[in-house]
């Protein structure tokens, strides 16, 4: 299972998860009637709470009806992402992998987590520089684990692949071209990805700018880092995702995250969120920095 | 490693770029005319826009429409023009108030008429349009939907498109919130801004661009763009060019600011 601040069993778990939900979207604070993403957000992590609530009663009962062949999930397409899809995790902001499985770090990776001030985590402490908190792009792989939504769609020679949050998107390239040995170094790096099968798309992916974080709780990576996704759809509805990290500059053996599972969204569309600095900033005054003052524990 | 350009910097390589346009043009001109008339010649596909488009305007960054062809503004409207500083045109000042220059969104229109170039991917029930500038995008519905009349106000609006004919693809756009400018000289709009655009590609290298705004809470009369020409740049991709605040925090405190203070003329 995933570690986070929510699950964090010290009592502190739900101001975290709060100040999460606040921190994410200053809209969200505010006592007037909700936007409809708004409303849509909340409700799907109410939902993915309960979700989670109810998975401890529901487990065995479903087990028990997988043998059932009406209630199966239809088979997946072949060689076929298209779709909104939606992330099973905490319904927070999540690491790439707990903090127990990150490898070691390289001296020089070393010196850099020292200097970061993350919002959330262990290191946690109000006056932070994570860089989201100025709207400098999350970057890749950062934000395959947010709580919004991604959508694939397949166009010729590429799948292109929208994040809601940030409203960001990246190209993987399927026209058989290699990756560039001399690309400038992104935000969200330059990606080529090919069928394994007709069920496995896998991603590799390189270019990256050294700026951005690993996840909320910090980890830094160089721009030698390379990654490795695994998108395998196991049925219409379903896909499980792998991604692997190797950046020997800064970590002594690969990162390896957590097999995770998505889910597609069949009705839903992407919304316009856009990380706004002028919005971002009076937020962060307004109740940002009060909420990370408070003591953790 | 590649950093944004920025409003000044592309001023100064636009003029270096015409300069060197112009002889260019002289070049081919003394070229034999064979080459230019088989490439004036080829066809457009029907019903298709996909590819990089790069919009040829004065290289730098470009208002929707000439200051003294804009149409005369509401007091509402007036009451907004009022308060903007913008950093280019007549009203051009040092310590502006462009809503970019924190790297808030530039949002739509104004989008269109940046020096950098845009992307069209079309798929079966939308055409997709990625600007590089800001690393934008935004899906032009072409499913039959009609515009939402309670969609949440975004900086980059709700756009369907159809097509006329097998040349010219239509798109409406609403729903727009009213923080963004018009141009780079200021100018505002309201949130029941809709806006008009024909992508008529003419052949196979070249859309002529029409866009209309009509916003009667701001102004007494639409706003007509006058037409533009995008040519195809078959071997480019677009570049991930997001506006980075720190980045551009850092820039203004090291260069605009400074320069800003000298005179312009």
């Amino acid at each position: 299972m995933f570690i986070t601040d929510v699950q964090d069993s010290s009592g502190t778990g739900f101001s975290l998860w709060v100040l999460v939900l606040a921190k994410t979207n200053p809209h969200r604070l505010k006592p007037v009637p909700l936007s409809k993403k708004s409303q849509r957000d909340l409700m799907q992590r109410f939902m993915l709470a309960m979700l989670m609530a109810l998975s401890f009663v529901a487990l065995p009962i479903v087990a028990q009806q997988q043998g059932n062949p009406k209630a199966a999930p239809a088979p997946a397409p072949k060689r076929d992402l298209s779709g909104l899809w939606h992330y099973e995790g905490t319904g927070a902001s999540e690491p790439i992998a707990p903090d127990n499985l990150i490898p070691p770090m390289t001296p020089w990776a070393q010196a850099r987590y020292d200097a970061e001030k993350p919002g959330y985590g262990p290191k946690r402490a109000p006056g932070g520089n994570d860089p989201i908190l100025q709207c400098d792009p999350m970057g890749f792989p950062r934000v395959m684990f947010m709580y919004t939504p991604f959508e694939f769609v397949q166009a010729p020679g590429r799948v292109i692949q929208f994040f809601e949050h940030e409203h960001e998107y990246r190209s993987i390239w399927t026209d058989g071209r290699s990756l560039p040995k001399d690309a400038d170094p992104t935000w969200y790096g330059y990606a080529i990805g090919h069928w394994e099968g007709d069920g496995t798309f896998v991603v590799e992916s390189a270019g990256f700018r050294d700026s951005t974080w690993l996840g909320s709780t910090g980890y830094p990576h160089s721009e030698d880092m390379r990654v490795t996704e695994r998108y395998r759809r196991v049925d219409h509805d379903t896909i499980l995702y792998d991604i692997t990290v190797t950046d020997p500059k800064a970590y002594t053996q690969p990162i390896v995250g957590p097999h995770r599972v998505m889910k597609l969204r069949p009705k839903d569309e992407m919304v316009e969120e856009i990380c706004v600095p002028s919005e971002e900033k009076s937020f962060a005054n307004r109740v940002g920095e009060p909420a990370a003052s408070k003591p953790t524990k | 490693m590649r950093s944004r350009p920025h409003p000044l910097l592309t001023y100064l390589l636009a003029s270096a770029v015409a300069a060197l346009t112009f002889s260019t043009i002289a070049r081919a001109q003394a070229a034999p005319q064979q080459t230019a008339s088989k490439s004036a010649s080829s066809p457009a596909p029907k019903r298709d826009l996909s590819g990089v488009w790069q919009y040829q305007g004065t290289g730098g960054a470009d208002s929707m429409t000439p200051d003294k062809d804009m149409p005369p503004m509401t007091p509402w409207a007036k009451a907004r023009f009022d308060t903007e500083k913008p950093g280019y045109g007549p009203r051009g000042a040092p310590g502006g108030n462009d809503p970019i220059l924190q790297c808030d969104p530039i949002g739509f229109p104004r989008v269109m008429f940046m020096p950098t170039p845009n992307e069209i991917v079309q798929l079966h029930d939308r055409v997709l349009q990625f600007w590089e500038r800001e690393h934008e995008w935004r899906p032009i519905w072409t499913d039959g939907r009609a515009l939402p009349t309670d969609a949440d106000p975004t900086w980059f609006g709700y756009a369907i498109g159809h097509w006329e004919g097998d040349d010219t693809f239509v798109v409406q756009s609403a729903g727009f919130n009213d923080k963004t400018w018009l141009g780079p000289t200021g100018f505002p709009h309201s949130e029941e801004m809709r806006v008009t655009e024909r992508y008529h590609r003419i052949d196979h290298d070249t859309i002529l661009y029409d866009m209309t705004v009509t916003d009667p809470m701001a102004y007494t009369k639409p706003i007509v763009a006058p037409q533009r020409i995008m040519k195809l740049k078959p071997h480019e991709e677009i570049e991930e060019q997001p506006c980075v605040w720190s980045l551009e925090n850092e820039f203004a405190k090291r260069i605009r600011e400074p320069a800003a203070h000298n005179p312009a003329k």
